[in-house]
């Protein structure tokens, strides 16, 4: 099948920075938004029209830099990163200023730059220009909470971004090749590269920065940021180190500690923040386990947490945007008037609850049968837990304490007609994909052998939720159930918040004296030499009148230069 | 057309022609930056003819005149001088405009000295730049401590006096007191002070005494501002912003590091350094100071004291590249000149240009400023990033040759420095654009309140040229393999 | 914001005590029907515990359980005011 596109094919990432630099200086409001749907959705056409294989190649520093490689792997990422900017361009077609409206497309255009990278120096530029666009949709949320946290933040990602370069050069230097393709644990250079990566994917105790920084972006801000930068990473890893047996553990790690902060956590976004840090942990494993089977699973993963994380990080938006809040104290009852958004939501929460007939269920299936298949017990127990910890915090408190719980009295409208659309279109894909789940496997960078509706499979997945519903519900109605307070809950983050940012004030603080003190000592030494020579050779008045010219400058130079050569031995 | 040998010599005396028809014009302020434009322009023109002869082999040894027999003040061209003389005169131009804007914009007094003086150092610079020894260079790197003197004490206040007291103090002393006694050293021993690919030292010097005669030269080119000698800088921050954007950003200050490379790579040689070893203790002082004024930088509020300091730090990456002794370490070193000097001078042209709008110095001032002046806040942020190294900007790539080159010589740490350096950088660079355009206006403020929708940016002679340089910077980041290229055949 | 305060104007379905109770009981229901459906599906199972009877309705529920309560014990050591990083 061959597609007749106006403008033939244009390089994904410069079709998107073309267009984000174009909404940046046109003055159009309308046009603007156009320009923010149409560039993601010719993208999403012409995708299918790229020819296979490494193209766009440019000659540096004596290598050769490839920015795009296409393969089914990179094409499924970069599939899912068309429609989420899509579907995010939608979303915020109403509530984006023109920086944001930008942003939202320079930042997807890199995070689809890196995923076409065939060298890591060229995924190391698209790496940071990930980092460097997406900070201002942190401070879009412009507060000072948000510019600090968004410092914090890009701190922390060109952290990784040097690491990655420092790994890079080291690995040439190791093997004499930049080609990004997979690697193996064991240099100085992989560990860097692979710490790198486990930055922006957020391993356990490298995640603070997500918790830290989304939830202080806008409500479309968090929504977009929620989509690109973690999965990114996860495809980074995907391409260097599948089969690599250590991810199965931080994965699973991954999967289970943010659950329990989610339960606590009262900010409903930043509960999703926890969600997205397990989500995560799902799709590491899957690479970690590293057999076909678990990489279908990473990627269709990855394809539908897209979709219906999304979904409820729109959903929590709209609520933003009516009530002014997510805080789970503040809010409840609020189905009464907000109908759609609810129902959106529920959608959202079935499907990250992987129910059957819904997207999670066809995907995440396939990671923990690789686990089961490799017969790793361990792992498995924690990730049965953490899909059961899932529902409990996503799936059921995410929709109870916003939407019913204790009746809050607020009245608010429903969401907006674009953030209705683009909830009702993830909604739809949701659904579609959890039912008719072919299209998608025939996406899959290898051949699918899995047949997800098996009676075992619908019982067990149903049990383990009926159950976990079921404690919920005796744990709320016999008073357990922690109720939700405006709090702030520690993590790893207060090891360099609070000890680790005084240990550095005071170095800095020690340093700066020191040198004060020296400016002041020499200072005074010249002063001295010089007030000496003034002495000698007339009044202070004289000075700016006889600078100017030259040959008393060099007269006195040469006699402040011994007056200081004996004032120095 | 002239011919390039003519272009040459011309690149010498137009510098001192337009010193002379300013100061000549002066009565009529229009008249006089008129020709101080024009001056600028024609150089610029002058060095790309230069520059033209000098890839097509057409262009051949100047002597002027001979002091002392066998070193005469005499120049030549090599690659690392071409690409600095074209900088150095390609951004005066913009920086003329930059002053006209500024120096009018603030009413400054002595406007003609200060035009003669800055024609004066950028002739010096393109002197240094060419200079085919060792004696000759050390020359006319004086003559630029002279000329730029008055700059720096240009508003004779008190406070004036002394910085610029520092700045001389510092830099004459270290010039006489270590670099001249170098440089006679080197004479002694080997009898030439010509620079020449792979040194002049090797096997004439013992070498137990290497290290040391690095040191006296290290030490003695006080413009590289290496730790202890870096006071001068900061204290130079009393001129005028246009003198702090083009001199203590590019010019003089690149004059320093330029002077270093050159030192390595024709004077001592960098197989002879490597091999030695004689480099190693630079290397570990380079890396203090780069790191150590970052720290410091951090804790100044005055927006021009930071960025000295940042500057600071970011000229020992140049010497760092020396210091590695590996030609990627010296074509590193090389290409950072050329990217630092774009991002800083941005910088500074924003810091002026903040200046000149509302008269605030401090950065703590500065909340919510970007709003009103988006062009100039927006040409800053560009320039941060270029110097943080990230890309799609210049800064990228000097950085990238660094990190190989000590990679190349299997100092992890001294990558270890260059990464930490990044981080730093974003911690003290962009706090002060992120509070421009992200934290609200300070209310109140009276009738010269800034809230009113409208935007208050500076005179647009101060905005149009850091948008360019920002604009460079973007350049940089597609052409930087070209000039590396370029670079690399002054190793060959 | 004179939308807060609980209004009875409008009325939600679960507003009505059956309905909520509606719910609660079809839940329980259902759970029981997942669990005796357990002894009639042959499970494929990979690990030995997978054949205890009702293995994933017993351990999501347990699990879950221990989870909201590990999660309350949590809270005594990392909970803090909202601002606490912002004094």
């Amino acid at each position: 099948m061959t597609v007749d596109l106006p403008f033939g094919t244009v390089p994904p990432v410069l079709l998107f920075l073309l267009g984000g630099l174009l909404i940046a200086v046109t003055p159009n409001a309308f046009l603007r938004r156009l320009i923010l749907v149409v560039v993601p959705v010719y993208g999403l056409v012409q995708l299918f029209a790229l020819p296979m294989g490494s193209s766009l190649e440019f000659d540096f520093f004596g290598e050769t830099l490839t920015l795009l490689r296409v393969d089914k792997t990179s094409i499924i990422f970069a599939t899912i990163f068309h429609l989420a900017a899509v579907l995010a361009a939608v979303y915020g077609w109403a509530n984006l200023d023109r920086m944001q409206q930008s942003v939202a497309l320079l930042y997807p255009g890199s995070a689809i730059g890196a995923v076409f990278a065939g060298d890591l120096i060229t995924l190391f530029v698209f790496w940071e220009m990930a980092a460097v666009t997406s900070v201002f949709l942190i401070l879009a949320g412009s507060t000072v909470r948000a510019s600090k946290a968004a410092i914090r933040y890009l701190v922390i990602q060109v952290g990784s971004g040097v690491l990655l370069l420092f790994g890079a050069i080291l690995y040439f230097q190791e093997t004499g090749s930049i080609a990004f393709e997979k690697m193996e644990l064991g240099s100085i250079a992989t560990i860097a590269i692979f710490l790198a990566f486990g930055i922006k994917s957020a391993f356990p105790l490298l995640h603070n920065w997500l918790q830290d920084s989304y939830p202080e972006s806008t409500i479309t801000g968090t929504l977009i940021l929620s989509i690109f930068t973690t999965k990114m990473a996860v495809y980074a890893l995907f391409r260097g180190f599948p089969g690599e047996q250590l991810l199965i553990w931080i994965g699973a790690v991954m999967t289970c500690f943010p659950v329990f902060f989610a339960v606590i956590e009262n900010d409903l976004r930043r509960v999703l923040c926890y969600s997205l840090n397990n989500q995560v942990g799902f799709m590491v494993v899957g690479i970690g386990i590293g057999t076909p089977l678990a990489l279908n699973g990473t990627a269709s993963y990855v394809f539908c947490n897209i979709i219906f994380e999304g979904l409820l990080f729109m959903s929590m938006g709209a609520v933003l945007l009516r009530t002014g809040t997510v805080k789970g104290s503040e809010l409840g009852g609020l189905y009464k008037t907000m109908p759609l958004t609810t129902f959106y939501c529920i959608i959202g929460a079935a499907s990250i609850s992987a129910f059957p007939l819904f997207a999670g269920f066809v995907s995440k299936g396939m990671i923990i049968d690789g686990l089961a298949k490799e017969h790793m017990l361990i792992p498995w127990l924690m990730l049965v837990f953490a899909a059961a910890g899932v529902f409990h915090h996503s799936g059921i408190k995410i929709p109870y304490f916003a939407f019913f719980a204790h009746d809050s009295g607020r009245r608010v409208k429903d969401a907006p007609l674009s953030m209705q659309i683009a909830m009702a279109l993830s909604a739809i894909l949701c659904v579609a994909i959890g039912t008719f789940p072919d299209p998608l496997y025939a996406l899959l960078p290898y051949p699918v052998d899995y047949v997800p509706y098996t009676a075992p499979h619908v019982l067990h997945q149903l049990q383990l939720l009926l159950f976990s519903a079921l404690a919920f519900t005796l744990l709320t109605i016999s008073g357990i159930y922690p109720p939700e307070l405006r709090s702030t809950n520690l993590d790893f983050d207060w090891f360099y918040r609070k000890p680790g940012a005084a240990l550095v004030r005071g170095v800095v603080t020690g340093i700066a004296a020191i040198n004060g003190a020296m400016t002041n000592f020499v200072g005074r030494r010249i002063e001295g030499a010089l007030r000496s020579l003034y002495a000698l050779h007339g009044p202070e008045g004289r000075l700016a009148r006889t600078w100017p010219s030259g040959f008393m400058a060099m007269w006195i130079a040469i006699l402040l230069t011994l007056a200081l050569l004996v004032n120095y031995l | 057309m002239i011919d390039a040998q003519t272009a040459f010599l011309a690149a010498f005396i137009i510098p001192a022609i337009g010193a002379v028809l300013i100061a000549l014009t002066g009565k009529s302020p229009n008249l006089r930056e008129t020709v101080t434009l024009i001056t600028a322009i024609i150089l610029f023109a002058d060095i790309l003819i230069v520059f033209h002869g000098y890839l097509a082999g057409d262009v051949s040894e100047i002597i002027v005149l001979e002091i002392i027999p066998s070193i005469p003040i005499a120049f030549e061209i090599e690659p690392l001088g071409m690409i600095f003389a074209t900088l150095a005169s390609g951004l005066w131009i913009l920086n003329s405009i930059y002053s006209i804007g500024y120096m009018r914009g603030n009413n400054e007094e002595n406007q003609t000295r200060f035009y003669v003086c800055f024609a004066i150092a950028i002739g010096s610079t393109v002197a240094i730049a060419f200079a085919a020894n060792m004696f000759t260079l050390f020359v006319f790197y004086e003559v630029l401590t002279l000329s730029t003197y008055p700059l720096v004490a240009h508003k004779e206040t008190e406070e004036a006096r002394r910085g610029a007291r520092v700045y001389f103090g510092i830099l004459i002393s270290t010039s006489i007191g270590f670099l001249l006694v170098a440089v006679v050293w080197t004479w002694i021993v080997s009898g030439t002070l010509d620079f020449e690919l792979r040194g002049i030292l090797s096997g004439k010097i013992d070498e137990p005494l290497l290290p040391l005669l690095l040191a006296l030269y290290m030490f003695g080119i006080g413009k590289a501002a290496l730790m202890p000698f870096h006071r001068w800088l900061p204290n130079a921050m009393v001129a005028p912003t246009p003198v702090s954007a083009l001199l203590h950003a590019v010019a003089v200050v690149k004059a320093g590091v330029f002077t270093v490379l050159k030192v390595t790579v024709y004077i001592f040689g960098v197989d002879f350094l490597s091999t030695t070893g004689a480099s190693q203790w630079l290397m570990w002082l380079a890396a203090f100071t780069i790191l150590a004024s970052s720290l410091i930088a951090m804790t100044k509020d005055n927006l021009k004291a930071r960025l000295a300091y940042s500057t600071i730090s970011q000229l020992s990456y140049i010497t760092l590249g020396a210091a590695l002794a590996t030609s990627m370490g010296i074509i590193g070193g090389a290409l950072h000149i050329v990217m630092h000097a774009f991002g800083k001078i941005t910088l500074f042209m924003c810091a002026g240009a903040i200046y000149v709008a509302h008269h605030k110095t401090e950065i703590s001032d500065m909340k919510g400023l970007g709003r009103v002046m988006p062009w100039t806040f927006g040409a800053f942020l560009v320039g941060a990033l270029s110097i943080i190294g990230l890309p799609p900007l210049g800064g990228a790539w000097s950085k990238f040759a660094l990190m190989i080159a000590a990679a190349d010589t299997g100092q992890l740490v001294m990558m270890g420095v260059l990464m930490v350096s990044s981080v730093l950088n974003v911690a003290y660079l962009l706090p002060i654009v992120f509070r421009g355009f992200f934290q609200p206006l300070p209310e109140g403020g009276g009738a010269t309140s800034l809230n009113d929708g409208k935007l208050h940016e500076a005179p647009l002679f101060c905005i149009i040229p850091p948008v360019l340089t920002a604009f460079g910077c973007l350049l940089l980041f597609i052409y930087a393999d070209p000039i590396r290229i370029f670079i690399a055949l002054m190793l060959e | 914001m004179s939308e807060h305060g609980p209004k009875d104007d409008v009325k939600g379905i679960f507003d009505n005590p059956r309905n909520v109770n509606l719910l609660k009981y079809s839940l329980y229901a259902s759970c029981l029907l997942v669990a005796i459906a357990d002894f009639f599906v042959d499970g494929h199972p990979y690990f030995d515990i997978e054949k205890f009877p009702v293995f994933y309705g017993l351990y999501g529920g347990i699990m879950c359980a221990a989870l909201v309560i590990a999660a309350k014990w949590m809270r005594i050591i990392v909970m803090r005011d909202e601002d606490y990083y912002d004094r």
